[in-house]
């Protein structure tokens, strides 16, 4: 009996999409799915750690036999270091 | 020279309290007014206005904004403008503010806008009764946006939209979602008056610069994009 990895379809990359965006506790827009071969990888930015978090806790408990690779950073706020002169 | 800090796409909620207010405790080094492009909250409760307020309210200089689509979701708006109008925080929707800096009159004109997408890619006004209030939604936000443009008395106009009304600084999105992060009748109503600079955020993954068919300059500040606490520009003060 063959044991391969879940494929990681269209249906299930639209699914995912519409849960970080539909899902209350996430409500993400910016989230960009790449489908590779056996894995579905999350890329974007979000506002912070706690977010990062919740998405991959959320993503992994809607599908738990699809791989994901979360590639998420948190947004940084430092301040400018220079001014965009327009005239 | 006017300076103005901006940014958009800030999504506020407890849990990002403070995570900004180190750079803005430094803003007036920087800036003379600070605009934020919609999408404050996550999804638009008077709670997240709450964080927004403290988190944006009461700094030394003037904070002007427009609300986004995340802004929206929760069907809260009166509540979440008057939030941030109590915190000191001018919303602006088909309205305009003039304000005095050191270096002229900044008038600011606003809208949250809509989608509908670029010339010749467009959605039109035909068909289902949906479609048509789709791209007169947008049609009207434009009408909006360019009366507020035109009617300001200032020495530079800037207008503040949380939808793009350019196709190139959503570059980096995917294509197929253009028509629903901007449409080019916000850049229409933009060239309609003498403007020097237009702001937007909402894409995410798009990038910093365009220009609009009549040659204003146009900056996406969504948070993700500019990777800092906030962007600042320069212009003259004068038109």
């Amino acid at each position: 009996m063959s044991h391969d990895p879940p494929q990681v379809d269209e249906y299930v990359e639209a699914a995912v999409q519409r849960l970080l965006t539909e899902e209350s506790d996430l409500a993400e827009q910016g989230i960009a799915m790449i489908r590779r071969k056996d894995m579905l990888v999350l890329s974007g930015e979000v506002e912070s750690h706690r977010r990062r978090d919740e998405i991959v806790r959320r993503v992994r408990q809607a599908f738990p036999d699809i791989p994901l690779l979360a590639d998420i950073g948190v947004t940084r706020v430092d301040e400018p270091s220079e001014a965009e002169e327009l005239g | 020279m006017i300076r103005i800090a901006a940014v958009g796409d800030v999504h506020m909620d407890r849990d990002v309290l403070g995570r900004f207010r180190p750079a803005l405790e430094h803003l007036p080094h920087h800036a003379d007014v600070l605009l934020l492009a919609g999408d404050l909250t996550r999804h638009g409760t008077e709670a997240e206005a709450r964080c927004v307020a403290t988190e944006f309210g009461g700094l030394p200089v003037p904070v002007v904004t427009v609300l986004g689509n995340h802004d929206h979701h929760a069907d809260e708006v009166p509540r979440l403008t008057a939030t941030l109008e109590a915190a000191g925080i001018t919303v602006l929707e088909g309205t305009s503010v003039v304000l005095d800096t050191p270096g002229g009159r900044l008038g600011v004109a606003g809208v949250k806008g809509f989608g509908g997408g670029f010339a010749g890619r467009c959605a039109s006004e035909f068909g289902e009764p949906e479609m048509k209030d789709f791209i007169r939604t947008t049609m009207a936000t434009a009408d909006r946006l360019a009366a507020a443009l035109q009617g300001l008395e200032c020495d530079v106009r800037v207008a503040l939209t949380h939808y793009s009304p350019v196709a190139e600084t959503l570059a980096g999105e995917p294509l197929e979602i253009y028509p629903f992060l901007g449409s080019y009748l916000l850049a229409e109503a933009i060239d309609s008056a003498p403007t020097a600079l237009a702001i937007h955020g909402h894409a995410h993954r798009g990038s910093e610069r365009g220009t609009t068919p009549g040659g204003v300059r146009v900056r996406n500040v969504a948070h993700p994009v500019i990777k800092h606490a906030y962007s600042v520009f320069h212009l003259n003060g004068e038109d």
